[in-house]
């Protein structure tokens, strides 16, 4: 019985590896398969490759480089034609292109940029994704728009505007560029910002909720101008927390605008209820189609700029942010 | 050495509760005139809760309970068996000083709230402490029914849907689907410890892997694909939301409805560990197994239910996590067992088993919570947090195994 079994399992095996070896298989690596975000990114690749006629196999890093590391090993062993890589730690880029060098496979980053030092030592890896400082600029806009439209927003009439900022995981790239470019945004539209408080909530809904919590009841939400979050699911967190303090309920007197980042199905939900302001759009769906244009022009070796997206300085595709605010979403 | 006579003390309680009443109730009435409303926010309303306390405890003090001997000894002894408590007292008063928003009721409300689940969770594990044991589990379960609950009570307008064609079903029957999910687990838990005399950590730890794949797999079947649930069906918020009692008066933000769930749970297993066979068989399990076969104690059977009494608190935990954030993913309850399993040893919940009560759990969830709390509220660093919630895990066992060796 058991050896029949294991017969059986050594046929499948064989089967599968002899059928994919006429399609040209892509290898991909997520950082981490539940996250909002990458679903879209994947979805979106799956759906490219498909059209396309090659097949992807996508790997769960599990948010560790080293479970990573392991996964792109086996697929040059198992002979994949281009790599797109979802890189956990961006900082960790270099021994992952070395590797695709020395296997001869075209490398195509996404979503997490590796520094432009580690791309140029090899003529083969690309980066494909959105300017994270565009994400925070437009965030930061979103604000200062709602702030000149709406007098009362400035609750103690100081003329400057008092936010809480709510960042994901700390070193983060777009945990630094949002915070950062979404407080310039703010001051290049005229407006003076002061930052009563931030804290880490990790990109987390739970986290972001109990943090808002508290600086609702030690600041109190009538000294809260805006809130600023650096995703959507902290932007939730935080509008949870916020009810839990009867704001955001749908009266005018008593709402905070509160921003976040990758209009996910939630975020809408909440923009059309009117308990949010507004968030930026990570486009998943053109990255996702100009991730598996590119990786399959490299492999088969055909001229890139026929793929429809624009490469800059031979390494980037960037892919444009958009606003979405009420309204726009139904 | 001076003896203070039972008498002796009931006056002193008294005395010193009357005093604060009174100081609380005058303090009152004159916050508003003094312009101090700012300043100690609801301060005197806990100076009278505090004061009312004390002095009924004095009142109520039977002769002969509570001898005091007042000692150079007895006095360190007091101190370090009170070690975290007083730690926290302090720390409460240094927070006040800094921040004196944190004398609010609804500070003090929105504390209890952020302890109820917690409180569920800690009474959950802590029949697994009482046999020797523990739960690793215990988290992945969170998980497990907030994203089962979740799953199936969504708005029929919402965009995303776990269940696309899934009717308005009742609103307890995804609750009992998402607990019954985590007793199977938890029979599966009590099962490889009775049977196979697996030690609960290993078995537990298995079952946790097992939970959070199965879990996962849940969580990304299509059309959802590992997305957030959202669009939480309101009726299901409520039961973590609602507040009762918010027009007492102007300004009360009612009470969260976990409170009394909690509260409920509490006097249910105060009851089931006190007054039920099985409630002492696991004291007798926990405090020698051998002696407990011998007197003819079903262990297989009692080691199954704790674990599935345990798991099924776990789901209640998970189904009141997601409807209080009106959301779930896979990740909710991460890191929740160990938090459970340092508030009972705070509590005085012993690790080697048999010891451990209703009362003291509750004093190490609401300990655990407070001091988590204000050293948020004063915006202490999350990584010093880390660093003093670990130091108070430490010099709790420690406290714990010192008074042990001393008896």
């Amino acid at each position: 019985m058991r050896k029949i079994f294991i017969l059986a399992l050594t046929f499948l095996l064989i089967f599968s590896f002899a059928a994919s070896a006429e399609e040209i298989k892509i290898g991909s690596c997520i950082y981490r398969f539940n996250d909002a975000f990458m679903l879209r990114f994947r979805n979106s690749m799956s759906a490219e490759s498909e059209k396309l006629g090659a097949k992807i196999e996508l790997a769960d890093g599990q948010d560790n480089q080293a479970i990573q590391n392991e996964q792109i090993d086996s697929y040059i062993l198992e002979g994949v034609k281009v790599l797109i890589v979802n890189i956990v730690d961006r900082m960790t880029a270099q021994p992952i292109i070395d590797k695709a060098k020395t296997a001869g496979i075209p490398i195509v980053f996404i979503n997490r940029e590796p520094p432009l030092e580690m791309l140029n030592t090899y003529d083969k890896a690309y980066y494909v994704g959105a300017k994270a400082e565009e994400s925070g600029t437009e965030e930061g806009e979103l604000i200062a728009d709602y702030f000149k439209n709406n007098p009362d927003a400035d609750k103690n009439h100081d003329g400057k505007l008092q936010f809480i900022m709510l960042k994901g995981q700390n070193g983060h790239q777009d945990m630094i560029l949002r915070s950062k470019y979404s407080v310039e945004a703010i001051k290049n539209a005229g407006i003076e910002p002061v930052e009563i408080a931030s804290a880490i909530a990790n990109w987390d809904k739970l986290q972001a909720m109990q943090i808002m919590n508290g600086f609702a009841m030690s600041i109190g939400p009538e000294n809260i101008e805006a809130v600023i979050a650096n995703n959507d699911e902290m932007a939730l967190g935080a509008i949870e927390a916020l009810k839990n303090s009867d704001y955001n309920k749908g009266d005018k007197a008593f709402y905070i605008p509160v921003v976040g980042v990758d209009a996910n199905a939630s975020a809408l939900d909440a923009m059309d209820k009117g308990e949010m302001l507004g968030t930026v759009l990570n486009d998943a769906d053109n990255q996702g189609t100009a991730a598996v244009r590119l990786a399959l022009a490299l492999a088969n070796g055909t001229d890139l700029k026929s793929i429809g997206y624009e490469i800059t300085d031979n390494k980037y595709i960037w892919i444009p942010y958009q606003k979405v605010t009420r309204g726009e979403n139904k | 050495m001076a003896e203070i006579q039972t008498s002796k003390k009931k006056r002193l309680f008294t005395v010193c509760g009357l005093i604060v009443l009174l100081l609380g109730i005058a303090l009152y009435f004159a916050k508003a005139p003094l312009g101090l409303n700012r300043k100690i926010y609801d301060l005197p309303i806990f100076l009278i809760i505090i004061g009312l306390g004390f002095a009924c405890k004095g009142f109520m003090m039977k002769p002969g309970e509570g001898e005091l001997v007042l000692s150079k000894k007895a006095f360190g002894e007091f101190l370090t068996n009170n070690a975290i408590l007083l730690a926290m007292l302090v720390l409460v008063v240094v927070i006040c000083i800094l921040q004196p928003r944190f004398m609010q009721v609804r500070v003090a409300l929105d504390i209890l709230t952020q302890s109820s689940t917690k409180l569920i969770m800690a009474l959950g594990i802590c029949f697994t402490l009482l046999i020797a044991g523990t739960d690793l589990s215990a988290g992945r379960m969170v998980g497990l029914a907030s994203v089962v609950s979740a799953s199936m009570l969504q708005t029929a307008t919402y965009a995303n849907r776990f269940f696309p064609d899934l009717p308005q079903v009742q609103l307890w029957m995804p609750i009992v689907i998402a607990i019954v999910a985590c007793m199977i687990f938890g029979a599966l838990n009590g099962f490889l410890v009775a049977k196979f005399d697996m030690h609960p950590f290993i078995a537990t730890l298995a079952v946790q892997v097992i939970i959070y794949g199965a879990c996962s797999l849940y969580f990304d079947m299509p059309p959802n694909n590992s997305q957030p649930i959202g669009g939480i069906r309101p009726d299901f918020a409520q039961l973590g939301q609602m507040r009762l009692l918010s027009g007492l008066y102007r300004g009360f933000p009612g009470i969260s409805i976990l409170i009394p769930i909690a509260v409920v749970i509490c006097i249910v297993i105060w009851f089931i560990l006190n007054k039920t066979v099985f409630g002492k068989n696991v004291y007798a399990i926990g405090g020698n197994r051998e002696a407990a076969v011998v007197a003819g104690i079903n262990v297989f059977r009692n080691i199954m239910g704790i674990f599935i009494l345990a798991s099924c608190l776990y789901g209640i935990a998970g189904v009141l996590e997601a409807a209080r954030t009106a959301g779930a993913t896979n990740n909710y309850g991460n890191g929740y067992e160990l938090d459970a399993i340092a508030a009972c040893v705070v509590g005085g919940v012993s690790l080697s088993g048999g010891i451990g009560k209703v009362g003291g759990i509750v004093m190490g969830v609401l300990i655990f919570t407070i001091i988590q709390y204000g050293l948020q509220f004063i915006n202490v660093s999350p990584m010093w947090q880390q660093v003093i919630k670990g130091v108070i895990i430490a010099v709790a066992v420690a406290i714990d195994l010192t008074k042990y060796r001393r008896k």
